[in-house]
């Protein structure tokens, strides 16, 4: 282990306009080890990496490789200088081959010599006691072989640092250990690692030193021999506010929605729900925290109808729900603030008019009267010229407040919210929170995923966390409770 | 952004002056001829008007699949097979259940030939412009044939079929000298003004142009967007298949192979040129059939016909990068 760290950030601090992202973070990683990088999301871990990576300039601060103080301007300063990443989501191009895939980006000029590329191919395959099949295409590998054929990507460009996003967020347990293992070979031939993760199982069983990043600022560093989870837990979300609620919980009444072992499939097949379970009365508001990926998303496309269970039963008002259609669910009561606004819940080049009436179009109550829009465009004050304006033309967050605004028009008996509040500022998050409080007093019900807990906190009657296709209930009197959420969110 | 779209004016324009004066003919002698060739006499107008039905209706059946998504190539192939199916049976048939029950089959034959693309694009994920290509191919070749053969016309040399009776046709109107309406273009305004009281006023409607705009959050919203697109398609090919009976039943009184000059193509410009709004229809089937039937006139003078090709080609280019620019823009 040579005396100088492999790379050495000091006093980072980036901002994108009137938000400060990193403040003055600092981050030291030793030469030949696993770093981990943890914290919630929008703790800056992304921004940092992106920093490392000369995809985002710093506003201060000053970054050493080996002792050497550099800068880059671009992109491909830091290429050059070996720092190569295997983001979250894979750039593997499935109908490329394997061989094309590896040299994508890197080709070492205007002719391939495909027998010569595949020979270097499998030399360093081999380093990694990794074999592939180079004419195969891409598309026949799995999840881990994915990884695995970006990581290889990295060693064919002599990569020395590698940076991975959430490396296992798709990998089987064994395919993890078989990851890390084949990190701690790399490592020992003389490369640095920084993995970014939310486990910490993985955290304190494979690497060597670890950085706590919240809010966009370091929280703390050290090495993974001298913690635990339940130090690094507390850590990564925050020394608890632990005072008694002020809010009188209303006593909750019939159960609206249950779900019991309820599995259902993600985008690549393999199980994004692992048996849920998941009990919500009348009167309630309930959060879902939990890190992005966790399962929210395929969960609210179950409850929405737009996704259907392998297994498990799903009840709503008391009846088998699993077959009613997204018209039904609509007309029973069930609202939707969708995770994805442009893709999933607004029709961009459409007027508010025509947006306000969408997924109302065959609801019993229907309105299509300029002023059901006005209202809507009032109720938390969207900015706009008028309900003729096309709603691409308003800024997200106006968008925000009247997709809100119409998830709880009609009487909702059931509002799914995901991320109600996202690009809003405290006063509008107040607004909305109250709004739906207000429905659940009434008699409605709310289920409402945030990844940032304080809000569920806050907010909520009583927070569950979800944790790798599987939702954890705290115990009653420890359902606003922050390190116990951040213990369920996080450790498996 | 504007200085493109001036240059892009200022190119059509020069390009069509050249075009007209390296044939020795002044623009404005051709606008003159285009003018008087289509509109300048009771008879002209008449033949113009004989254009704009198809044009006006098939403009409709492409139109309303492309509110629902769908790029519906195949109007030709369907417009060819309902031309044929409608002759065949209003020859059988006659008199005024002649021709109605021909306008049906005619529809029946279009709305049958497009199902396959909508098939193929909804349950198996190809994409539907390559299929309804294929289509076209096929009903051309497929009604060469059957005329060459079976339906071959007893009395007739070449491949056609035999005339219809007088009293099986659709019949004109008004008629007045030589100004003819026929019954035929005043379906296909019904049919207009209906279509886009459905696309802008109902519920079905509604559902139809979200799907078209964002099949997502259509779906999100409890749109049933797989049904929606196969009805949108059955719908664009029955008006197809209803475009071409009525130009066989009104107009031509028999089916042969090169029937249509291409109306099924020159449709998917109407649809185009008219824009976002259905009404969008009549002007540009107009501008589309007046352009078409006054180039027969410049041809005597000595300007190659194929310069309304380009005049309307360069039309659709230019419109369609003015409203792209809207859309960019957020007007």
């Amino acid at each position: 282990m040579s005396a100088e760290a492999a790379v050495r950030m000091t006093g980072i601090t980036k901002r994108f306009g009137a938000f400060t992202a990193l403040e003055g973070v600092d981050l030291v990683v030793r030469n030949q080890t696993i770093h981990a990088v943890v914290g919630e999301n929008g703790a800056g871990k992304t921004t940092l990496m992106k920093v490392l990576q000369g995809l985002h300039a710093a506003d201060a601060g000053t970054l050493e490789l080996d002792g050497k103080t550099v800068s880059f301007r671009r992109a491909e300063d830091a290429y050059r200088s070996g720092i190569g990443m295997v983001s979250q989501h894979y750039s593997i191009i499935p109908e490329l081959t394997c061989l094309q895939n590896l040299m994508l980006g890197s080709e070492p000029g205007p002719l391939l010599d495909q027998s010569q590329a595949k020979e270097r191919a499998t030399r360093v395959a081999s380093e990694l006691g990794l074999s592939f099949d180079w004419d195969a295409l891409a598309e026949t590998l799995g999840p881990a072989g994915s990884q695995k054929l970006e990581i290889l990507k990295l060693l064919w460009r002599e990569s020395r640092i590698m940076i991975l996003d959430e490396p296992t967020a798709m990998l089987s347990p064994a395919d993890s250990d078989a990851l890390y293992a084949n990190l701690k070979g790399l490592v020992e031939r003389g490369a640095t690692v920084i993995v970014v993760t939310h486990r910490l199982p993985e955290v304190l069983e494979y690497c060597d030193d670890v950085t706590v990043l919240r809010g966009g600022k370091k929280i703390a560093a050290m090495a993974t021999s001298e913690t635990d989870a339940a130090t690094l837990a507390n850590l990564i979300v925050g020394r608890a506010l632990d005072g008694p609620s002020d809010q009188t919980r209303p006593e909750p009444g019939e159960v609206v929605l249950e779900l019991k072992g309820v599995r259902v499939l993600g985008d690549r097949g393999d199980e994004a729900l692992r048996g849920v379970d998941l009990t919500v009365r009348a009167g309630e508001m309930v959060g879902l925290a939990g890190v992005d990926g966790s399962g929210q998303r395929e969960l609210f496309r179950l409850l929405w109808g737009v996704a259907r269970p392998v297994g498990g039963t799903l009840t709503l008002f008391g009846q088998d729900a699993s077959n009613w259609s997204v018209r039904e669910r609509i007309a029973r009561g069930l609202r939707l603030v969708a995770e994805d606004r442009l893709h999933e819940g607004v029709v961009e080049s459409w007027s508010l008019h025509l947006n306000g009436q969408l997924g109302f179009q065959r609801h019993p109550d229907r309105e299509d009267s300029p002023q059901f829009t006005e209202e809507l465009i009032q109720r938390f004050r969207t900015k706009a010229r008028g309900i003729g304006d096309r709603i691409a033309s308003l800024s997200g967050g106006n968008q925000q407040r009247f997709v809100v605004a119409r998830a709880l028009a009609l009487d909702p008996e059931l509002i799914l919210a995901f991320q109600p509040t996202r690009g809003l500022d405290i006063a509008a998050t107040e607004e909305i929170f109250a709004a739906m409080r207000a429905h659940c007093a009434a008699g409605a019900a709310a289920l409402v995923v945030s990844f940032d807990l304080d809000d569920l906190i806050d907010h909520c009657d009583r927070v569950v966390a979800m944790n790798r296709g599987r939702i954890h209930t705290p115990a009653v009197e420890l359902g606003r409770d922050r390190a116990e959420l951040g213990r369920l969110m996080v450790t498996t | 952004m504007s200085g493109r779209l001036i240059a892009l004016a200022f190119g059509i324009f020069v390009l069509i002056a050249a075009a007209l004066v390296s044939t020795q003919v002044s623009p404005v002698t051709a606008g003159k001829l285009l003018f008087e060739g289509s509109l300048g006499s009771p008879e002209r107008i008449s033949q113009t008007l004989v254009l704009v039905t198809p044009l006006l209706i098939a403009g409709i059946a492409v139109f309303v699949a492309l509110q629902a998504g769908l790029f519906n190539i195949g109007a030709e192939g369907q417009l060819l097979l309902g031309a044929m199916c409608g002759v065949v049976v209003a020859q059988k048939v006659p008199g005024f259940f002649g021709w109605v029950l021909g306008a049906i089959v005619g529809m029946a034959a279009g709305a049958a030939w497009a199902y396959p693309a909508v098939w193929i694009k909804v349950w198996r994920g190809g994409h539907e412009v390559i299929s309804t290509i294929m289509l076209n191919n096929i009903a051309l070749l497929l009604c060469g044939a059957l005329v060459r053969g079976p339906l071959k016309g007893t009395q007739s040399e070449s491949a056609t079929t035999d005339p219809l009776p007088a009293g099986s046709m659709v019949p004109n109107l008004l008629q007045s000298g030589d100004l003819r309406i026929n019954l035929a273009l005043v379906v296909g305004l019904v049919l207009l003004f209906g279509v886009a009281r459905f696309l802008l006023r109902s519920v079905g409607g509604f559902e139809l142009r979200a799907t078209g705009a964002n099949p997502t959050a259509a779906a999100f919203a409890g749109v049933e967007t797989k049904r929606v697109m196969v009805r949108a398609m059955l719908v664009s090919g029955a008006l197809a298949g209803l475009a071409g009976a009525f130009q066989a039943l009104a107009y031509e009184g028999r089916f042969y192979p090169d029937f249509s000059p291409g109306y099924g193509f020159d449709a998917l410009g109407v649809a185009l040129l008219a824009g976002s709004s259905p009404y969008g229809l009549l002007p540009a089937a107009l501008v589309f059939g007046i352009l078409s039937s006054g180039s027969a006139l410049l041809t005597i003078e000595g300007v190659p016909k194929g310069i309304v090709g380009i005049l309307l080609g360069l039309l659709i280019a230019f419109f369609a990068a003015v409203r792209y620019r809207e859309v960019r823009s957020g007007g």
